[in-house]
């Protein structure tokens, strides 16, 4: 069997970056075969980029394939510190242990276990870098649970769900990204809505609409008759308050809420799957409760 | 009747399974009239899996109305009550039997606009 090589470029969590992790998710689709991640023309590789990529790993391997990611290959020493302390190096065949930095720990759930992963929300990403009481702390790690919520009951993912995280000292920012490698938000939302409607018409919503809808208070794919459709909603609201930035990415469809609003379009690269990639601003003044100061949590 | 959260589920409020077990409990209990009081002192964590199915399902059969009236909450911290509260008025205005047509017909209609 031969071995495809895939190139692992500089990235960063810019669309454009995005687009580049979908292109090599393509690369691999429906692949059973050999591949090596070449780490040659990479110069930094920020967090959403080291959850992505453990992801498709797990998937090529799913698929019957093999993985291997060529550390010899890597140039960079940042790059090569950032992967051994958050734990992806020691996750894919790499000689070390990861220690506590700035980063935070890339993780691999194949089951949603709520408390291993509420641990993780609350004391090492949340917890770790913002000075907050401690009922903030945990109402902002019950929050990020919806993430989790929905990669899990609604995705579909077969290999799991992928974290990983960073805090950036000089802009006092906290990046959260989970990714899954399930049906993707737009196919679920189609998939439901052709159980009511013709599907020929239902093929036809963009993906941006499909996220319009999903975003939408209330709106739900799942059946059996007890209301959802607030996870979704809960973030966003929390992350304006926050004035952070939330982005998600499935099949062709994306969606940012900022502090701009909201907006949905449509990406040039279609992938199988969902990337849900949070900022949030680690101000202690734009986090209070009603009691604790007149900002609104 | 007096329910501790915590006791039954622990400091964490979160999935659906853990709100299904409460559900079971107190259902029959609200059905039958009685009050109950959901005591949250020691819970910390919240999400909307837990209070979908606690709280909001009741609504599939209890009014709201009645449901504010005979279930009792106390000791629920700010977060938990932002939660409670949504899914409240989002399973008060929950309907099953959506009409889907025409919410893809609008969608449809919505988008040929933004493409001219």
């Amino acid at each position: 069997m031969t071995q495809k090589i895939i190139q692992i470029p500089t990235l960063n969590d810019t669309p454009e970056d995005f687009q580049q992790l979908f292109e090599m998710s393509n690369q691999v689709n429906g692949l059973f075969e050999d591949v090596c991640f070449d780490f040659s023309h990479c110069w930094f590789l920020r967090s959403n980029a080291v959850a992505f990529l453990g992801g498709l790993a797990r998937r090529i391997e799913s698929l019957g394939g093999s993985v291997f990611f060529d550390w010899d290959t890597l140039r960079s020493n940042s790059v090569r510190a950032n992967l051994c302390q958050n734990g992806f190096a020691g996750n894919f065949g790499y000689n070390a242990k990861a220690w506590s930095g700035h980063s935070i720990p890339y993780r691999e759930e194949m089951e949603p276990d709520m408390n291993e992963i509420m641990d993780y929300l609350t004391f090492s990403w949340i917890g770790k870098w913002v000075n907050v009481t401690d009922r903030l702390r945990d109402a902002i790690s019950g929050r990020m649970w919806e993430i989790y919520s929905n990669a899990f009951e609604h995705s579909g993912t077969e290999v799991g769900v992928f974290t990983c995280g960073q805090h950036f000292w000089h802009r006092n920012d906290l990046i959260l990204t989970v990714v899954d490698f399930g049906l993707g938000i737009p196919a679920k939302v189609k998939a439901f809505l052709s159980q009511f409607v013709d599907e020929a018409r239902v093929s036809k919503l963009s993906g941006a609409e499909c996220m319009k809808w999903a975003f939408e208070r209330g709106n739900t794919t799942s059946m059996g008759g007890v209301a959802r459709g607030l996870g979704l909603d809960l973030l966003k609201e929390f992350v304006r308050v926050n004035q952070g930035k939330l982005e998600v990415y499935s099949n062709a469809g994306y969606a940012i809420i900022d502090k701009e609003g909201e907006r949905f379009d449509n990406c040039p690269i279609s992938f199988q799957g969902t990337v849900v990639h949070i900022t949030l601003r680690c101000d202690e003044k734009l986090y209070r409760f009603y009691d604790e100061t007149e900002e609104l949590f | 009747m007096k329910l501790s959260i915590k006791e039954w589920v622990g400091p964490r409020c979160i999935i659906k399974e853990d709100g299904q077990k409460i559900y079971e409990v107190i259902h029959g209990l609200l059905k039958s009239g009685q009050t109950i009081s959901l005591d949250f002192n020691g819970v910390s964590q919240f999400a909307s899996p837990f209070f979908n199915f606690a709280i909001g399902q009741l609504l599939n059969d209890i009014s709201e109305d009645e449901l504010r009236r005979l279930l009792i909450i106390e000791n629920l911290n700010e977060s938990g009550s932002l939660v409670v509260d949504r899914v409240i008025e989002n399973a008060a205005q929950y309907h099953g039997d959506k009409d889907y047509q025409k919410i893809v017909d609008d969608i449809l209609e919505q988008q040929a606009r933004e493409s001219d």
